[in-house]
Parts: structure tokens; sequence; C-alpha cells
């Protein structure tokens, strides 16, 4: 009995432990499942693994970047950086391998409501699983403070698994006027910006007149695809700014102790280009060692889905939806970055907080929003969901480094619209009483009251997803169920 | 003297590329991986963002057209896609180019 315990315990120490452990051998487990050779299992589960450990030096890079850049441009206006008594860093690797296990069981729970509802969406936006599955961590232990871990895995993935279900489901209309077919379904934590661009679009404007695909934007702009180089140009171009700004103050020595922090001998000046390179570089870092082991869970999770769900079409990343209205995409981008840039003056002017702009934020949930606001008004409607994705990364960083403190407050700076919705609906449950609590459940009654009224005239949008005009719902109804479905699989195939 | 024909008796390195590496360039390998299947073709398929992809060497880069203008030159094949999930229409694009760059055997009939 005394040997059975001291392995439990070693098994808990060195691999639930040791997220990147436990990752290899769900990975493996997975590639196992899909009867893959020995050699590929080995191979898979060893670059998952690897990556874990990848993405973990480059959030430490990061969060190194993330902190010079906070206190030069606080010391720009006079304010203090935000402050934290936790870090994101050290929140993955204590909670790490809950992580992994909430990734894994909610997207079981997640595949087994799809199947028992017959519900046809299944979610395969893996970075997104990931990282949903660390702010919903972060919040549950920020909320409820200690728990048992099983019991944080189980919560954590009935939280996640049904945000995985759903998603796709209240995206459905609006995904079909976009993409013209039920092909695949939208799966991007930039859900909530989307819905609201195409809600709230019509009242700017109409498609026929306004489609911005007949616009024509400068070809320069283009090099804002490439994250690196958008990432370093922006933050260094703000970054020097800023420290002209704490030199102008008289503050030189703020300048210099940050450059002597990195080394004795650089120019001050020099050092905050260095800082701009390095938190790009931070981020390239922690993007490569996600897609490594992404490259080998993904596909593990879509061939375990498809045996489990034949039939079902996936819920994928935004960019899915780019090449329907390209244009769109850069009027949404632009529209949210300027947003968000005034609103960093304004934030920064009133004391508020230090924002940091993050680009791929900007770029991908602004780009789609700016999609689905085409669609439904033309550039205007594109524009507004760009203005509408610049609000919520503005005021949903800064109040969610707060809501996050103790836990993982970098989190607010790589955020997406979606998870600072769900970062304070866990906090309204966990901590009912406190303002932003009560603003949230005020906001909530609203919803199922308007949502009622809504709903009453329309009942078939909680069984079938509502079609909007005769010819679409007649076209539905007429092709026959395969046309609908992703293509089959040969039958000779190997996974 | 023998050439060594790409795809058949040697693997085609393949790319799928998009903005960030992640969510798209992955499903999007997938559907590579089956259309190469498909065709009888060998290929090692390998998803990343298309900064990553200039360091790469690749004897065909797949992506959305807004990525591919970019990296025009940087293989011999580039290929845009419209749809992730569109295997036929994978499939008859990396034909046209193998056809274009006289990579086919004679009897692969180009559809």
């Amino acid at each position: 009995m005394q040997v059975f315990e001291e392995v439990l315990l070693w098994v808990a120490n060195n691999i639930f432990n040791e997220v990147a452990i436990l990752i290899g051998l769900i990975t493996a487990t997975g590639l196992i499942l899909l009867r893959k050779p020995l050699e590929d299992v080995i191979s898979g589960a060893l670059r998952a693994t690897i990556g874990i450990y990848v993405l973990f030096i480059g959030v430490n890079v990061f969060v190194g970047g993330l902190v010079a850049f906070q206190t030069i441009v606080a010391g720009a206006f006079d304010l203090a950086p935000p402050t934290a008594t936790a870090s994101m860093a050290d929140f993955l690797v204590d909670q790490g391998s809950t992580i992994a296990l909430i990734i894994t069981v909610g997207f079981f729970f997640h595949a087994l409501a799809v199947r028992v509802f017959r519900l046809k969406y299944i979610y395969l936006t893996g970075h997104l699983m990931f990282w949903m599955s660390v702010v919903v961590t972060a919040a549950l232990v920020q909320g409820f403070g200690d728990m048992s871990q099983w019991t944080l895995v189980l919560l954590g993935s009935a939280i996640v698994a049904t945000y995985w279900t759903l998603q796709p489901m209240y995206m459905a209309p609006l995904m079909r006027k976009v993409i013209g077919s039920d092909q695949w379904a939208y799966g991007h934590t930039s859900s909530s910006a989307a819905w609201l661009a195409g809600k709230i679009g019509p009242a700017f404007g109409n498609k026929e007149e306004h489609d911005t695909e007949k616009l024509h934007l400068p070809k320069k702009l283009s090099f804002f695809k490439d994250v690196n180089v958008s990432t370093a140009l922006v933050i260094g171009i703000i970054m020097l700014l800023a420290m002209a700004a704490v030199a102008i103050r008289g503050n030189t020595e703020l300048l210099a102790e940050q450059a002597a922090a990195y080394s004795a001998t650089i120019n001050p000046w020099v050092w905050g280009v260095v800082s701009a390179l390095r938190f790009a570089a931070g981020i390239a870092i922690l993007l490569f060692g996600v897609r490594m082991f992404l490259a080998e869970i993904v596909p593990a999770f879509k061939g375990v889905s498809e045996r489990l769900i034949p039939g079902s079409a996936p819920a994928l990343d935004c960019p899915t939806v780019f090449p329907f209205a390209p244009t769109a995409v850069m009027v949404g981008f632009l529209s949210s970055t300027i947003v968000f840039l005034v609103l960093m003056g304004v934030f920064a002017a009133a004391g508020w907080f230090v924002l940091v702009p993050p680009m791929i934020m900007l770029f991908f949930p602004g780009g789609a929003a700016g999609v689905f606001g085409n669609a439904v008004a033309g550039w205007r409607g594109a524009a507004v969901g760009g203005a509408i994705n610049g609000l919520f990364l503005a005021f949903g960083q800064w109040a969610m480094w707060g809501m996050l403190s103790d836990t993982a407050p970098e989190l607010a700076t790589l955020a997406d619209p979606d998870w600072y919705l769900m970062v304070w609906l866990i906090l309204m449950v966990a901590e009912p009483f406190t303002l932003q609590a009560l603003l949230g459940w005020g906001a909530l009654a609203f919803i199922l009251v308007a949502g009622a009224f809504y709903l009453r005239d329309r009942r078939e949008v909680l069984v079938i997803p509502e079609t909007e005009t005769a010819a679409a719902a007649a076209e539905l109804t007429t092709r026959p169920d395969e046309e609908l479905l992703p293509p089959k699989i040969p039958a000779d195939s190997s996974s | 003297m023998t050439t060594i024909t790409k795809g058949y008796d040697e693997e085609l390195t393949v790319l799928t590329v998009c903005g960030v590496g992640m969510g798209s360039s992955l499903i999007l390998r997938m559907t590579a991986e089956d259309a190469f299947r498909d065709l009888g073709l060998k290929a090692r398929v390998t998803a990343t963002d298309t900064s990553s992809a200039r360091s790469m060497p690749a004897d065909m880069i797949i992506g959305q057209a807004m990525h591919t203008e970019e990296l025009q030159g940087v293989a011999p094949a580039v290929i845009s896609v419209d749809s992730f999930l569109d295997r036929e229409e994978l499939k008859h694009k990396v034909l046209t180019a193998m056809h274009e760059l006289g990579w086919l055997q004679h009897d692969t009939p180009v559809s």
C-alpha cells in the first residue's frame, strides 16, 4: 500500500505537475488511438513536449519586454506601471497540468455534447482552446481561491466545453451571410465583437452601396499583415516617443536605470529599440512553441472527432473568412488600431492605466469584425466593427489586468474580446457583489429579457439556426444532406 | 541520365502558410495531406507562418492569396487557395502547378 501511494505521488509530481510531459502523453494517446506507426507516435509526442518548453521560454522573454514597455510608458505620463501580485510566467508553470487536463477533458465533453445533442459543429481552433483553458483556469483560481485540482479540472472543462459548443452556433447565421454556405463554422474568441458588428452594422449603412471590396487601399499598408514586423514597429515607435516624453520631464535617470539593467554600456535610446525588438521576439518564440505542439495535437483531436461524430463540420479560425472580403479586413484592422491608440492616449492622460497595443488582437479580431460588419453594412459596418473591437480591447485590457492580478494579469494584453467576457462572467459568480459583478448581473438581466422578447417570435432559432431569406431556406432544404457535409476521407486512408 | 521526379521518387517539401502560422495553416495542412494522398504523391507538409516560410526551403507553398502574393518566388510553386477545406480545388491547383513546372509524370491526367 505504501509503495502504491509513493508511486501515485511520484506520478503526480513528475507527470501531472510537469505540463509538457502531460501534453506529450496526451498527444501520444491520441496518436495511438489513431493507430499511427510507432515512429510517428514518438516523434509527435516529443515535438508536442518540446513545443511547450519553447512556449515557456517565449513567455519569459515576452513578459520581460512587456514590463520594460509599461515602465517607460507609465514614466512618460508620470504614472506607476501596472502592478500585480503574480505573473503569467509562474502561473503557466504552476497550473500547467490543470490547463492541459482542461483542454483534453473539455474537448471530450464538447465532442460528447455535439454527439448527444446532434449538433453540427466541432471546435477545432487549437491555439484558442489552449488559451481559453488558461483564461478559465486563471479566472477560477482568482475567483474561488484554492480548489482541489480535480474540482478545478471538472469545472473548467464544463465551462470551456459549453463555450466551444455554443459559440459556433450563435455565429452560424452571420457566418452563412459571409461565406454563403454551411461548410464550416466560426471558431474564434473574437466572436462577441464580430457578432456585435453583424448586429449593429445595419444601423450605419448597407452592403450593396458601401461594399469594401469596391474600395482600393494603398499597397504600402500590406506589411501590417506580418505580425513580427507590425509589432516591432508599433511598439518601437511608441517606446521611443514615450522615452522622449520621459526625457522631457527630466527623468533621465529612469531611462538610464532601465537600460543599465539590460547592459552596462548600451545607450538608452538604442536600448529602447532593442526592447521593442525583444518584445516582438518573445511573441515570435511563444507562437513558434504553440505552433509546434498544436501541429501534433489538433490532427489527433480532429481524427478522434471524425471517428466519434462523422458528418460534423469544423469551427475554424477567423482567417477562414478573410478571403471573402480582404479589404474589409484592412478597414476593420485600421479602425480597431486607431480607436485603441486614441483610447491609449486618453487612459494615460487620465492616469487610469498604461495600455499595451496588442497587434495580433487588433489585426485578427479587428479584421474579422470588419468582414462581418461589411457583410451587413459595407465599409461603414466594417469600420464600426473595428471600432467595437478596439473598444473591447482597450477597456477589456484595463479591466482584466486588475481582475486577474493574483494569477496571470499579462493575459489581459494577449486577450481577445471573448476572453474578457469569460473572465467577467466567472468572477461575477465567484464574487457577486463587487461593482463590476453588479454591472454584469444588470447587463445579463437586460440581455435575458431582451432575448426573451426577441425569441418569442422566432422559436425556430433555438433548434435550427435561423435562415434569413426564403431563397437561402429553400436552398438548404432542397440540397441533399451529403452536399452539406465536409468531404469524406477515402476508404483506404491510413489515419 | 536519370532524373528524380518530385512527388514520385522524392518527397515534395510543402509549406502551408497563414499569418500567424497556427489555426488556418494547420487546417490547410490537413487538407493538403489528404489531397496529396488522393493524388498518390509523396509530400511532407509543414504548417507555418509567412515570416518563417521565407527561411524554409520548399518545393511548394500553399496559402490564401493575401499571403502568397508576398511569397512569389520564394518557392518554385506558390499556390493560392480561397478555402482551407476544399480538397478538390487544391488537387486541381497542385496538378496545374506541377504540370507547368514539368514535374508530372507523363501519364498523370491534369483534370
